[in-house]
């Protein structure tokens, strides 16, 4: 006899439902994974001060203090740091995805001496830290009397960005040539058909483009802090340095309850756009 | 695979979201941007850019300052970047907030800073006489700190070597309490706090003791005077962790890392400072100055079970207790409204703010004359403030190189230091290897210098 027939396969159907089991029980824990910071930064949001220093460490709250949401909107102009983000983020978002789908589909589309080289600087230049440049952008921004005020990101966003071009080009490039081609039978020059055929068509990729510059934007703590003064500056950069008690020691819980009303605009864009920003990333082969 | 073709709805979508966008970013720009921020004084006269943390100018302090000088704070957020993006643009704050220790002698050095003689000469708040010595961390003479013009002042200060400790988990462990007039050795502190410490299962509940100073750097300077030695060169272009009095600092330290008795680089306290954790009852001592007692007099229960001691001594070494902050304010050479820039500094530094500051218990009033209205209510008032009186006779300057930053150094010892802690590199290596790291650290910032 053999082994085979001695440990016959369980059927189909049991193998399948096993497989399953495996999979769903990484992914509980992957997801537990990636949700335990922003967990435990929900439940250092609901903590008493003493708590926060307990040991052994009180996981839950003893009394859930729903109160340092309301103190830590009331203690800052949460509203105004808020809108100053809002502001800069929309402004950045909409400007780098029009920018940086223009550039992508000229390297995806166009001929010209030098693509290739100017394409592999313009990757490359991904790979410059953004702490390399901050001093010469202030320098430059500075001079033009641009410090203090949003126009350097209007200026940013003009400029395109190496990643959301790459991603357009990807998705540019493969799209069929004959598009292209009847439009030019018909009349269009290169103009048009990018604004009435290409564009029209790359709604996943300007999704994700939008959602992946709107959170950089809300995100960054350093251009905001290093450009805008105490009142014009973001939500990001407030919420770092303002939950402060008088003697300069953190107001850690509120600080917390802070960073998750922080992070709460950023996943409600999220969730809204997700099937747009999976589908971008899928199409640009980029996966 | 591809998206559907002609897709228009998406576009319009998205021309509506652009326009929307475009109107948004039009109304911010005309609304908020276009105003350029006159950001150092534009010649009005009568504004003054503070570049300062939030809890050193809060929005009341702002209002009150209008009240009392007429004139207007406008508050940059304290950034170490933005500060030396500003000086270079030419365009510096008219105030910045610095650490008189660390801060000092490094700005001075580089000529950014504004040579306040003049001003204290001809100042009615601020007399030279009823400077505190603390102040002196503020001046440079080009070669050392503590002589020399001044450049600043601190808000406040401590001597930052001295400890509070909680009697009750002293009376838990039956260890003696330190005493209050003669200081206990470091290797007294460092058994204690071995007697003090309660784990369990791998946990630590109760930190026997914390003892790191303001920063490594100026802990180990400090700690390397106390033991008759001195951690820099005469030029303070070079680091000698190999002398026996810096070693014996070093090794010190080392032993306290790996003892676990307290936290450390290699076992961190996640409350990040030593207050929550020593008014929660589980740290049996905590290295931080008088300054701590603004935080304890406003829990009466922890009050009156937190006492403060003398810095502690190597033993046989001479009694030092220095100062390894002494946070203030300096003037950039190049601030453009330098005559309110002062008025402000004076009103900062001897008028409401100095008071309420000196009342609070946040810290000795710079000021002599200030002295009068540190906290003296209640008995365990009362009882720190003699401490701390005593101590005072015991204030030194400890100077610091102008040639990097505190922050710089504690990056390098803090990349070097935990093979040690861990028990992986002896004292003699890590002292080796300190050397070459720092000193080569220290040898470009001379040649920045110059």
């Amino acid at each position: 006899m053999t082994a085979t027939s001695l440990n016959p396969k369980p059927p189909l159907r049991v193998r399948i439902r096993v497989n399953r089991l495996v999979l769903y029980t990484v992914l509980v824990v992957v997801t537990g994974l990636f949700l335990g910071p922003f967990g435990w930064l929900v439940l250092t949001g609901l903590k008493a001060p003493d708590e926060l220093a307990a040991a052994p460490v009180h996981w839950l709250p003893d009394t859930f203090q729903w109160h340092n949401f309301a103190d830590a909107y009331q203690l800052i102009d949460f509203l105004g740091y808020a809108r100053n983000s809002l502001i800069i983020a929309s402004i950045y978002a909409v400007l780098v995805t029009l920018s940086s789908a223009w550039v992508g589909f000229g390297f995806a589309r166009l001929d010209a001496p030098g693509k290739k080289t100017l394409f592999g600087i313009l990757l490359g230049s991904m790979m410059l830290p953004q702490m390399i440049t901050l001093l010469p952008t202030y320098l430059i921004f500075a001079k033009l009397g641009m410090v203090d005020t949003y126009w350097p990101w209007v200026l940013w966003g003009l400029s395109s960005a190496p990643y959301l071009v790459f991603l357009f080009r990807q998705f540019f490039a493969g799209l069929p040539r004959e598009l292209e081609e009847a439009a030019i039978v018909d009349g269009c020059g290169y103009a048009q058909i990018f604004w009435r055929i290409f564009l029209p068509q790359s709604w996943p990729v300007l999704s994700a483009s939008f959602v992946i510059a709107f959170t950089w934007t809300w995100g960054d703590y350093i251009a905001p802090q290093l450009l805008l003064s105490t009142d014009k500056t973001t939500l990001s950069v407030a919420v770092m340095t303002t939950y402060i008690s008088s003697a300069g020691t953190p107001i850690a819980n509120l600080q917390a309850a802070a960073s998750v009303m922080y992070v709460i605009p950023i996943l409600l864009i999220f969730l809204v756009a997700q099937r747009g920003f999976v589908a971008g990333m899928s199409t640009s082969g980029l996966k | 695979m591809h998206p559907r073709a002609g897709a228009s709805l998406s576009r319009r979508r998205f021309l509506a979201l652009s326009t929307a966008g475009a109107t948004v970013g039009a109304a911010a720009l005309s609304g908020c941007a276009l105003e350029v921020s006159t950001g150092v004084g534009g010649g009005s006269g009568e504004t003054v850019t503070m570049m300062v943390k939030a809890d050193d100018i809060t929005p009341e302090l702002v209002q009150q300052a209008q009240k009392d000088t007429g004139i207007t704070i406008e508050r940059v957020d304290y950034d170490i970047t933005k500060l030396i993006a500003m000086l270079t643009a030419g365009n510096p704050p008219d105030l910045v907030r610095g650490v008189g220790a660390t801060d000092g002698a490094y700005f001075a050095a580089r000529d950014v800073m504004q040579d306040l003689d003049p001003y204290f000469a001809k100042s009615d708040v601020l007399r030279l006489d009823d400077l505190d010595p603390v102040n002196d961390l503020w001046r440079y003479d080009g070669r050392s700190q503590g002589k020399g013009p001044r450049y600043g002042m601190a808000k406040d200060f401590s001597q930052d070597s001295m400890f509070w400790y909680n009697t009750t988990v002293f009376d838990d462990r039956d260890v003696p309490y330190p005493a209050e007039t003669e200081p206990i050795t470091f290797e007294e502190w460092i058994d204690n706090a071995k007697r003090l410490v309660r784990r369990s299962q791998g946990q630590t509940l109760v930190f026997g003791g914390s003892y790191s100073g303001l920063t490594r750097t100026t802990l180990l300077a400090t700690m390397t005077a106390s033991a008759g030695g001195s951690l820099f060169n005469d030029d303070f272009s070079k680091v000698d962790f190999t002398t026996p009095e810096a070693r014996k600092a070093l090794a010190w330290y080392i032993d306290y890392c790996k003892l676990k008795v307290g936290p450390s680089l290699i076992q961190p306290d996640p409350n990040g400072w030593d207050g929550p954790t020593f008014q929660a009852g589980r740290m049996a001592m905590s290295n931080s100055g008088y300054w701590l007692g603004g935080m304890i007099n406003t829990d009466p229960k922890l009050a009156k079970v937190a006492r403060l001691a003398p810095a502690p001594v190597f033993a046989g070494g001479a009694r030092i207790s220095a100062c390894q902050g002494g946070t203030g304010l300096w003037m950039p050479r190049k601030a453009k409204n330098k005559d309110a820039a002062w008025r402000i500094f004076e009103w900062y530094f001897g008028e409401a703010p100095a008071k309420s500051r000196a009342s609070g218990g946040w810290g000795i009033p710079t000021l002599k004359s200030l002295r009068e209205l540190m906290p003296a209510q209640e008995d365990y008032q009362r009882r720190a403030l003699q401490v701390q009186e005593n101590e005072l006779k015991h204030f030194s300057v400890v100077a610091f190189t102008p040639y990097a930053t505190a922050d710089a150094i504690d990056a390098l010892f803090s990349r070097a230091a935990p093979a040690a802690m861990n028990g992986q590199m002896s004292v003699d290596t890590l002292a080796k290897n300190l050397n070459t790291v720092i000193n080569d650290q220290l040898k470009r910032g001379k040649e920045q210098v110059g």
